[in-house]
């Protein structure tokens, strides 16, 4: 090719490319067909895990939820062909579309409906035991459930759009989802097939590829605010992500505690400060009060942990921190074995003693108040140390949230997070905030309350 | 609005575009008298225009005005029996229909040049009998770059004579399709096709009034759709009448018979029903099978013998395009064509032979339908324009002829008979209705 003959091309190519372009924002018919890709953390299974942002946004494309709500507040739903609160019997009725299926044809009833609704009451979840709380039962007939609730609870609906709420299948391998597990490369890549069935309607995306590797660029991707990048738009996700150190035994003593914090604390440091200090328990802006942990110096440290035999359980929504985790561990010529596990697999543990040091995480919304963050951490994170003491407490903050007074709603929060670090189980960490990055090329990719990208509308700009 | 402002423009600075008697005009006449004088002692002479090539800076539209100009004039001489053989008008060439030629007694060869100033229309005339070319005519003048440009401009006729909109109905929410038929009394009834019913109304002056409605239930697999598509048919069978409606939410379309007064559901075809043609003199429904849950058909096209009962292991199977619409145009009930739009927006026109006619370029669209061989008309496909292009395919070709404005997207067009007249339904979607509610109009002849 000439010299003359490049800038010639070149501008062609643009004009091609601005032709085909407008081509594509004026056609009339939405196009069915490309593929997004996305970068995520490799999941270790298709169990359900919303621990962190990453996996909030995966499962999000497998499991269907009973509701969403979107960012200005409105529900939506694609499993329900109509739903409503009966305030005479107190019943919520959840009437099923007909003629659902799953991602491999299997139908999708009412008994799926309420198999998936009793999972979710079953779980560790804040969010399942304030539902318990309301429920009285639930029944069902040929395509409806309905909820009965023990008192009148106008609420109930926005109580159900919760992202850990999703349609389950009886098989594992079928999927309720806009897209279904097509194709899994470990430590590569995870194809997902738009699903058939999908009850709002096929998505118009062929498949999203999820990719966990930097070896390709990704289409949509997570990561710090302002991180800014040519040809991608940020949107704020209003999510963050907390990481604490918690000691599910009781017998830890008070240095190896303090001295496990100070070591994963220089770890930070010793990578770049790649997360912020955190001094709270939710997020340093909106707690009331500051948790100031002493750190020991190195020497201390080293000389306290050295005679101990320390095994690190990581959930493995974790799994990114293990290369550079290991390597400063091992640095530090300390005899310290991490393991990384799955949710699921540390809620067996929990009756064992066999976990006595986990380092978990988190996320929060920004926008969800900051009482129901603490009830989430206590109820969540205090694993098999809740007891009768948080149990009150948290009937406490219910009540006080009806006083509409928010100065005994802050001093309440207050004395829940002392009450928690003085029991010593868990010591905040870092936070990391996200931001979602998508490229330009990809249109109409909406984004729910609780930051999640939404595909069943997207497209993706024809090369 | 802008290519009106454009017009009225042009008229106001180019003041000589707008008379009568135009040069463009002129330059006609002088060919037209040339016809005239060369057949004024014959008599019932078939004549035709059967080649034009343009090597000037008009438009083929342009050429078509030009064209449209100098048949009407020679339709109008009684020595002349002057046929209409245009098919298009593409890339600088007419496109006729040759099959005719034989029917003629003398062929019209028609060429217009420019040259530095001027423009010049050149015609011979062709004796078929003598095999000779029998005169030659040239004439030029001088056409200005604001009658040029008028000549340009995309106006095709007058829609007071054509094709206008003559019914407006707003319909709720994922209309698929209307049909009609009109009982022995000349009463008629109009289906609209909703996913989950057909409701049935009757016409009482310019309303519609609701008569029934049959509920539709569909078994899995369903495929939910974000934009769901359909097509609904009607057609008298063994003295009963017969429906078929399918749509891209389900593998198989329903068949639904008339009996008691009842439509009950009596088979399922295993692809969607778009018309029934006569074929090797037996009743066939010919359609195509939507890709689950999208917005287009899949790349083939299905024959099916109907009888009854429906076996649908006679479906016979032919291989086309990947498509966003389709139909059929008949003739007596014959197949005469099968016109789609590919999924880059490209028009297609099938013979009855299911062979390729060549494919046009510029000729583009998202939505059409066939009103028997007649008419074709099929909507834009851009999304902040939409119109819809009426096209005269008597003759087998692709004709355009009227144009009219469309407010909103129109989601299908489908043949139909309003009070007698015969047109097109046009459903369309409101950009600014919150609920998803459709405005159904309906395009006729008023004159026809």
């Amino acid at each position: 090719m000439t010299r003359q003959q490049r800038p010639a091309q070149i501008a062609c190519s643009k004009f091609l490319t601005m032709a085909l372009a407008v081509f594509l924002v004026f056609a009339i018919k939405p196009y069915y067909g490309g593929e997004i890709r996305i970068k995520l953390n490799e999941p270790t299974s298709f169990t359900l895990n919303t621990a962190n942002y990453s996996n909030l946004v995966l499962y999000s494309l497998i499991y269907e939820n009973f509701f969403y709500l979107q960012k200005n507040g409105a529900l939506s739903t694609n499993v329900f062909e109509e739903y409503r609160f009966d305030a005479g019997s107190k019943t919520l009725i959840l009437t099923v579309k007909d003629n659902l299926s799953f991602s491999n044809g299997k139908p999708l009833t009412a008994k799926n409906i309420q198999v998936s609704l009793k999972m979710f009451l079953g779980t560790n979840l804040f969010a399942a035991s304030k539902l318990n709380k309301l429920i009285k039962n639930i029944r069902m007939t040929d395509n409806q459930v309905m909820i009965e609730l023990l008192a009148d609870h106008s609420d109930i609906v926005s109580m159900l759009a919760v992202p850990e709420l999703v349609v389950f299948a009886e098989n594992e391998q079928s999927f309720s989802g806009p897209f279904y597990p097509d194709e899994w490369e470990k430590n590569k890549h995870l194809v997902l097939k738009a699903n058939p069935f999908y009850a709002g309607g096929r998505a118009y995306l062929d498949a999203i590829k999820v990719i966990f590797t930097d070896e390709t660029l990704p289409d949509v991707f997570l990561s710090s605010p302002r991180s800014l990048r040519e040809n991608f738009q940020e949107f704020d996700s209003g999510i963050y992500q907390n990481i604490y150190l918690c000691f599910l035994q009781g017998d830890v003593g008070q240095n190896t505690k303090l001295a496990l914090y100070s070591l994963l604390k220089k770890f930070n440091e010793a990578t770049g400060f790649k997360y912020k200090e955190l001094h709270t328990l939710t997020a340093d802006e909106e707690s009331p009060v500051s948790i100031q942990i002493k750190s020991i110096s190195t020497q201390k440290t080293a000389s306290i942990l050295k005679s101990s035999d320390i095994k690190l359980y990581i959930l493995a929504s974790l799994s990114y921190l293990e290369k550079d985790l290991t390597a400063f561990l091992k640095d530090s010529n300390l005899k310290i074995e991490t393991l990384f596990i799955d949710d699921s697999q540390m809620m067996n543990f929990l009756n064992s003693t066999a976990i006595t040091y986990v380092l978990i995480d988190k996320i929060f919304q920004t926008k969800i108040p900051a009482e129901e963050k603490i009830s989430r951490i206590l109820k969540e994170s205090s694993f098999n140390q809740f007891n009768v003491k948080y149990l009150r407490m948290l009937g406490e903050l219910e009540e006080v949230k009806y006083s509409n007074s928010p100065e005994l709603l802050m001093e309440q929060i207050a004395r829940i997070s002392e009450t928690i670090i003085n029991d010593g189980f868990i010591f905040p960490l870092f936070q990391k905030n996200y931001s979602l990055y998508i490229r330009n090329e990809c249109r109409a990719v909406d984004i729910d309350y609780f930051g999640r990208p939404l595909f069943q509308k997207a497209s993706k700009a024809r090369e | 609005m802008k290519k009106g402002m454009r017009l009225l423009l042009i008229l106001f600075l180019f003041p000589c575009a707008a008379f009568p008697q135009s040069s463009a005009e002129s330059l006609v006449q002088e060919a037209a008298d040339h016809v005239q004088a060369f057949f004024k002692n014959k008599t019932a002479a078939r004549v035709a225009v059967v080649q034009f090539e343009n090597y000037s800076e008009l438009t083929d539209l342009a050429m078509q005005k030009v064209y449209q100009m100098l048949t009407a004039r020679l339709e109008n001489d009684t020595n002349i029996k002057a046929a209409d053989l245009l098919l298009n008008f593409a890339n600088g060439r007419g496109e006729f229909n040759k099959s005719k030629l034989n029917e003629l007694d003398y062929l019209l060869y028609l060429k217009i040049i420019q040259n530095k100033s001027k423009t010049g229309l050149g015609m011979a005339i062709f004796s078929r009998w003598q095999d000779k070319l029998v005169s030659i005519t040239y004439a030029e003048k001088n056409i200005s770059a604001g009658e040029m440009e008028f000549l340009n401009v995309a106006n095709f006729a007058f829609p007071e004579l054509g094709f206008a909109r003559l019914s407006e109905f707003e319909s709720k929410k994922d209309l698929l399709d209307v049909q009609s038929i009109t009982g022995a009394d000349g009463s008629a009834r109009y289906f609209f096709f909703y996913p989950d019913e057909i409701i049935i109304y009757a016409a009482r002056e310019d309303r519609l009034e609701k008569q029934s409605a049959i509920k539709l239930k569909w078994s899995r697999p369903f495929y939910p759709a974000l934009h769901r598509q359909g097509k609904l048919l009607i057609f008298p069978f063994n003295q009963s009448l017969v429906m078929t409606a399918g749509g891209n939410f389900s593998s198989y379309a329903q068949v639904l018979t008339l009996t008691n007064d009842q439509w009950l559901e009596t088979a399922k075809v295993n692809f969607v029903p778009c018309k029934q043609i006569v074929f090797n003199q037996g009743l066939y429904l010919a359609g195509a099978r939507y890709e689950e849950g999208r917005n287009y058909f899949k790349d083939r096209i299905y024959l099916l013998p109907f009888s009854d009962p429906i076996d649908n292991s006679g479906t016979v199977e032919k291989k086309t395009f990947p498509a966003y619409d389709i139909d059929f145009s008949t003739q007596e009930g014959q197949l005469q064509g099968i016109h789609l739009i590919d999924r880059n927006y490209q028009y297609h026109l099938l013979t009855a032979d299911f062979a390729e006619k060549t494919p046009e370029v510029n000729k583009k669209g998202a939505s059409l339908a066939a009103s028997d061989g007649q008419w074709l008309a099929v909507s834009d496909y851009s999304r902040q324009a939409d119109q819809l292009f009426f096209y005269d395919i008597k003759a087998g070709g692709q004709r355009p002829v009227y144009t009219g404005k469309v407010p909103g997207e129109i989601q299908f067009i489908s043949a139909g008979t309003w009070q007698t007249v015969k047109g097109f339904w046009v459903c369309c979607r409101l950009s600014q209705d919150n609920y998803g509610r459709s405005m159904l109009q309906f395009w006729g002849k008023r004159h026809d």
